[in-house]
């Protein structure tokens, strides 16, 4: 057996190694994925006032620290037993609307839009937001890094710190907004929902008028057959701050729908000895392996997969692009792994509309910011939908409220056997017997994970800042015979 | 933008509950107190990338203080990088969105006000991995040498009128 390594060599942060192993006809046999995951953040939190972690658990990940604020939050507001009043829910969820404004940003325009805009294959030189910039456009750079550091400020003056957020109290949040500072919010949504649309008219014009890559996305190497998770308000539409988790199934059937506190009726973990990541799957299918269709326990929580799970949107130009792409891709569900970029900025325009919404309620600038706290501290769950997936905080504590335990499922770690076959299906239907692994196929199988816009380690800052890859092809002895690199 | 030369941006980078990822944040702390009174600004950041670029623009100069792993580095020593160095060692990039040069380029492009001076103050550590308030035993032996080097190195880089008399 031959064996390819994509290897990352230095981890500073998040990096991932994605091994290939070839069979004797040169063929993919089988793909790993591995990550390096941090450690010790549960027995960190040990012993602290439970009513701190919404702060502490900012600093998990530079990349999505408000879905880290606003899970433990109502995690902590369910460890004491209370419900927050409707102000302080929706300035949180009006934060949390920014918050995924920012962040879907970024990863259309830096990560997905230079493999469809420049092309999967094009040199690695261009591939990236220049080379984006180069093709549509200046004006287009200037207005990503507007709405991004626009979607930063509503965050800062909601949350307390752009980063950082200090907002969540148990029972609701520290400070409310002003009149003056709801009318500027108001404002700026709209400029969001006029990005959102711009960029789902350059989705429309560089992708699916292309029909090479409408055919990539529908018959090339990147559909996986599972189920959809994904958080649904009371009229089972998409809801990234509250409601329930519901799960359909691969034919689009709900398999179940369940509040945060039964979470662990319905999700269960697994250990893979190679893996640092746990794999969770769906209990009451239980653990098949790493397999595809309807028996399978593997399930998908990711933005495709949240509007799979769900019967609609809950804003009207939302709904209309939801309708339209499950029209283009022949209804739901959807299995296209890169359909994941298109579902991302219908909830990109969703997230905006959702901001505008939420700024022109009259409650947002409500002066009952929290509601007392009438019980003994004990055990909390909370749930939201973090960019990359469904995000579960549980505590449990002492009487005092100090932390005795906290168990958190992150959002990537939710698709992480998912991932491991999405590169294996990816590394099948690109690397045959004679066909050299070019940076472009390396690229093309990467694309299969860039599509959950995973998020590693949750860390922060890394060198050199993309998943630096070795490939090294071995006779079945290991003797090295070729290396591609790409640093 | 008018920039003055005491347009100064000292930017401590990285976790500081993740051990030794903390070195940048420490730091920045400590430099924040011994140049208490001047025009100095002292930041701390646990992000990358395109956040980054937004974080520095109208600046005439940042000094970024880091945390770096190299293969065979000692742990607790201390380099000086420029921009030149940057492709082959920058520690602050996001994986999210795109690297350093990357967001610089960007911003080049789009016409942000860049700094026109970018210094990298960059620790050798031993572990980022795990959640710990406190360094390793090998950082934290080397921290005093650390803040000297430090020091010295800043008082070298800002200019005149920022200077403190005293050193470590």
């Amino acid at each position: 057996m031959k064996r390819i390594t994509i290897d990352p060599i230095t981890r500073l942060e998040g990096h991932g190694k994605i091994e290939i192993f070839l069979n004797d006809e040169g063929d993919v046999d089988n793909v790993y994925f591995q990550v390096p995951e941090l450690r010790g953040f549960e027995k960190f939190c040990e012993g602290r006032p439970v009513e701190e972690l919404p702060q502490i658990v900012t600093k998990i990940c530079g990349v999505c620290p408000g879905c880290h604020h606003m899970a433990s939050g109502k995690a902590v507001d369910a460890v004491y037993g209370v419900e927050p009043p409707p102000t302080a829910k929706k300035l949180r969820e009006l934060f949390y609307m920014a918050h995924f404004v920012h962040s879907h940003i970024a990863h259309f325009y830096a990560l997905a839009a230079p493999d469809f805009v420049v092309g999967p294959t094009a040199a690695k030189a261009e591939r990236n937001i220049l080379g984006v910039i180069n093709k549509v456009g200046v004006n287009i750079g200037t207005e990503v890094i507007k709405q991004r550091r626009i979607a930063q400020e509503i965050q800062a003056l909601i949350g307390g710190h752009q980063t950082h957020v200090v907002m969540n109290i148990p029972g609701g949040v520290r400070k409310g907004l002003t009149e003056e500072q709801r009318a500027d919010i108001e404002k700026k949504a709209k400029g969001f929902i006029d990005f959102a649309k711009f960029s789902l008219n350059l989705f429309g014009d560089v992708v699916l008028e292309n029909k090479e890559y409408v055919d990539l996305i529908l018959n090339g190497p990147y559909s996986l057959k599972l189920h959809s998770m994904g958080l649904v308000d009371e009229n089972n539409k998409v809801n990234f701050y509250d409601g329930k988790v519901r799960v359909v199934d691969t034919e689009g059937e709900e398999h179940c729908k369940y509040s945060p506190n039964d979470y662990q009726d319905f999700v269960a973990e697994r250990v893979e000895p190679w893996s640092y990541l746990k794999f969770p799957y769906l209990k009451k299918i239980g653990w098949k392996g790493f397999v595809e269709g309807q028996d399978s326990g593997v399930y998908q929580a990711t933005p495709l997969s949240r509007l799979n799970a769900a019967d609609g949107m809950a804003t009207p130009f939302a709904q209309s692009e939801y309708e339209k792409m499950f029209g283009i891709l022949g209804g739901k569900p959807v299995h296209a792994t890169l359909a994941m970029h298109w579902a991302r900025l219908i909830e990109l325009l969703y997230s905006a509309e959702r901001s505008l919404e939420l700024a022109t309620d009259p409650d947002i600038i409500g002066k009952d910011l929290r509601s007392p706290l009438p019980n003994i501290p004990n055990e909390g769950i909370g749930i939201v939908e973090a960019q990359r997936g469904t995000l579960t905080h549980h505590y449990i504590t002492d009487d005092k409220g100090l932390v005795l335990k906290a168990n958190l499922i992150v959002g990537t770690t939710n698709n992480n056997a998912a991932i491991c076959m999405s590169l294996k299906k990816a590394a099948q239907g690109l690397i045959k017997k004679g066909v050299e692994v070019t940076d472009g196929i390396l690229n093309m199988i990467e694309m299969a994970f860039r599509a959950y816009d995973p998020c590693f380690s949750c860390a922060t800052h890394s060198l050199p800042g993309e998943m630096p890859m070795i490939v090294n092809i071995r006779e079945m002895d290991g003797t090295l015979i070729r290396t591609v690199k790409r640093k | 933008m008018n920039k003055s030369d005491k347009n100064v941006l000292v930017l401590g980078v990285g976790n500081d509950i993740l051990t030794d990822d903390g070195i940048g944040p420490k730091l920045c702390d400590f430099l924040k107190n011994k140049y208490e009174g001047t025009e100095l600004i002292f930041e701390k950041l646990n992000v990358g990338g395109l956040e980054i670029l937004e974080f520095i623009q109208g600046y005439k100069t940042v000094i970024f203080i880091d945390a770096i792993k190299t293969s065979g580095g000692n742990i607790g020593d201390v380099y000086l990088f420029t921009p030149n160095d940057f492709k082959e060692t920058l520690h602050l990039s996001n994986l999210h969105d795109t690297n350093f040069i990357t967001a610089l380029e960007l911003g080049n492009t789009v016409g942000f006000d860049i700094p026109e001076n970018m210094f990298i103050l960059a620790v050798e550590i031993k572990e980022d991995m795990v959640f710990s308030e406190y360094f390793t035993e090998e950082l934290a032996s080397r921290y005093q040498d650390i803040k000297m080097k430090v020091l010295n190195i800043l008082n070298e880089l800002i200019p005149n009128e920022f200077l403190i008399a005293e050193k470590l």
